[in-house]
């Protein structure tokens, strides 16, 4: 607990200043590298609150069923531009609360990465997917929106098009951007548009479908055998 | 291919070159360098992948063309003016600057295609497992679930099918029945979590502090290795530093002189990034050159 916050205190007074301050010095195209690596820092003390939390045994295979439900889903839909992933993901983060949400998120990115490979964006992917589930979490938390069909498909609508989308299109914008400047993550962010769309759509039905029955399974196997945030 | 001589070192070795090799490729905009790492990258990537790479290749060319192009949309410095576009000069300089990127862009993926070959799931976990124990058992039990939970979907799916649900023709009712699947596969995963949870616990997971054990051992080959790519890695900085990867596009096209000492910097750069490509052929040729001896 306290380790992570010094953590995240190093991160944001000590290595991204160094980063930015490095980065400038490089001869050549940073953008890239930099910005790849501030991501890098900031995942970092995401990771050590889940070390410092010493998950149990039940707890880190239901966080696992939930990664691994997110990386093989696509395979139980069998219909174009329905990646299940992001919907298991927000889900994860609302039954589970913000942390757990991130680290779902993360670890989903970076498996998926193993299993259908595409390498340049995987931190930028698992810092997107983290702060998706994150974000369901805060949202969705004790009291604050209800846990219904509706609010929950608006919500990852919204996650999806607003949250997750432009995080990687910031990405592009440092990879393949001639500079990073106003006008061309505008451009990134209208070229990713369309797909963000659909992603934003198909997530928003399937949650509307799904969210409920697995929030359900979620919540019994919580109560039934006493794990996580009850 | 299963024999890769690079893929069977220690990993932190792997993990140290990709590392290099990619800040490097992600960097350094000097035509010959970028010639190297296309070379070098391309190469490995082939070694690795066989003839499935053709259709990686294609990608990249068609992602290459698009980024080279799209920059004088952006950037309309420069003299030599080829069209206008939305009344914006379309020029040639900002479409070799963008070329550049463009190659960067390349690089920077075929080196991450290596890496998805070389650096496997139990290679990460063997190099994190010390520093984050929960994160790598979490990894790892992922890891497993994975081609497990893509069967039982499977079945599940065909299951569906056999009593007439999911074949539907409507994309609303075949969403709908692609989320009851999905939850279908949930419960069936989640009740069995809990049953190798209980399995974990039982076995005494939890109850002193996590050891790790790896089939990586650390050879005195693996030292001689790091040792060279960090050798080779400090003189490419060391060069980058004294401007010998020197490039500028824009206002006009500048790029340092290769000769004398600069080419020692790119050859330098040349060995570190040939270095997994021509242990996996020297191993090619030895195991004919044994094969051949029986």
């Amino acid at each position: 607990m306290k380790k992570s916050w010094i953590a995240t205190l190093a991160v944001f007074l000590v290595m991204i200043p160094l980063t930015i301050y490095l980065g400038s010095k490089i001869p050549g195209r940073s953008y890239y590298l930099t910005g790849t690596f501030i991501i890098v820092w900031l995942l970092i003390p995401f990771f050590m609150k889940f070390e410092g939390k010493r998950p149990q045994a039940r707890e880190l295979i239901m966080i696992a069923v939930m990664c691994a439900l997110a990386v093989a889903g696509r395979v139980a839909i069998p219909v174009n531009h329905f990646k299940a992933a992001y919907a298991v993901i927000i889900i994860s983060g609302i039954a589970l609360g913000p942390e757990t949400g991130f680290i779902v998120g993360a670890v989903t990115a970076l498996v998926s990465n193993f299993f259908y490979g595409q390498g340049a964006y995987m931190p930028w992917q698992m810092m997107a997917y983290g702060a998706g589930g994150m974000a369901a979490g805060f949202a969705f938390a004790k009291g604050k929106l209800p846990k219904k069909p509706l609010p929950m498909a608006l919500f990852s609508f919204l996650s999806v098009i607003l949250l997750i989308g432009p995080i990687l299109d910031v990405c592009n914008t440092f990879l393949g951007m001639p500079e990073v400047t106003a006008s061309t993550l505008a451009a990134s962010f209208a070229s990713g548009f369309p797909v963000n769309a659909i992603q934003a759509a198909t997530t928003a039905v399937l949650v509307f479908f799904l969210g409920r029955p697995l929030l359900d399974k979620l919540e019994r196997a919580k109560l039934k055998y006493g794990v996580g945030e009850v | 291919m299963t024999h890769d001589a690079f893929s069977k070192c220690h990993p932190s070795v792997n993990f140290v070159f990709f590392i290099l090799a990619i800040c490097f490729g992600a960097v350094f905009q000097h035509p010959a360098y970028i010639a190297a790492g296309i070379v070098s990258s391309g190469t490995y990537y082939v070694l690795l992948n066989g003839k499935k790479s053709i259709k990686s290749f294609l990608r990249l060319l068609l992602l290459f063309c698009f980024i080279s192009f799209i920059n004088p949309v952006f950037n309309t410095r420069g003299d030599t003016v080829l069209f206008k576009l939305f009344s914006r000069p379309y020029t040639l300089e900002a479409l070799i600057y963008g070329a550049s990127i463009a190659s960067v862009f390349v690089i920077t993926m075929l080196w991450f295609g290596c890496w998805n070959k070389v650096m496997t799931g139990e290679k990460i976990t063997c190099l994190f497992g010390g520093v984050a124990p929960a994160l790598s058992i979490l990894l790892v039990t992922v890891f497993r679930m994975v081609p497990e939970m893509i069967r039982t979907a499977k079945r599940i799916v065909s299951a569906r099918l056999s009593i007439g649900k999911g074949g539907a023709e409507k994309l609303s009712e075949r969403a709908r029945s692609g989320a009851s699947a999905l939850g279908a596969l949930a419960s069936l995963s989640l009740e069995g979590s809990v049953t190798t949870g209980d399995s974990m616990r039982a076995r005494g997971y939890g109850t002193g502090k996590r050891t790790s054990f790896s089939v990586y051992g650390f050879r005195r080959r693996d030292g001689a290795l790091m040792i060279l790519v960090a050798a080779l890695a400090a003189a490419v900085i060391a060069f980058a530093f004294r401007g010998a990867t020197r490039a500028v596009f824009l206002p006009e096209r500048y790029f340092a002189p290769l000769s004398g000492a600069n080419a020692a910097g790119l050859a330098a750069y040349c060995i570190l990034l040939l270095t997994p490509t021509v242990m996996h052929i020297r191993e090619v040729i030895s195991w004919n050159i044994s094969k051949s001896a029986i």
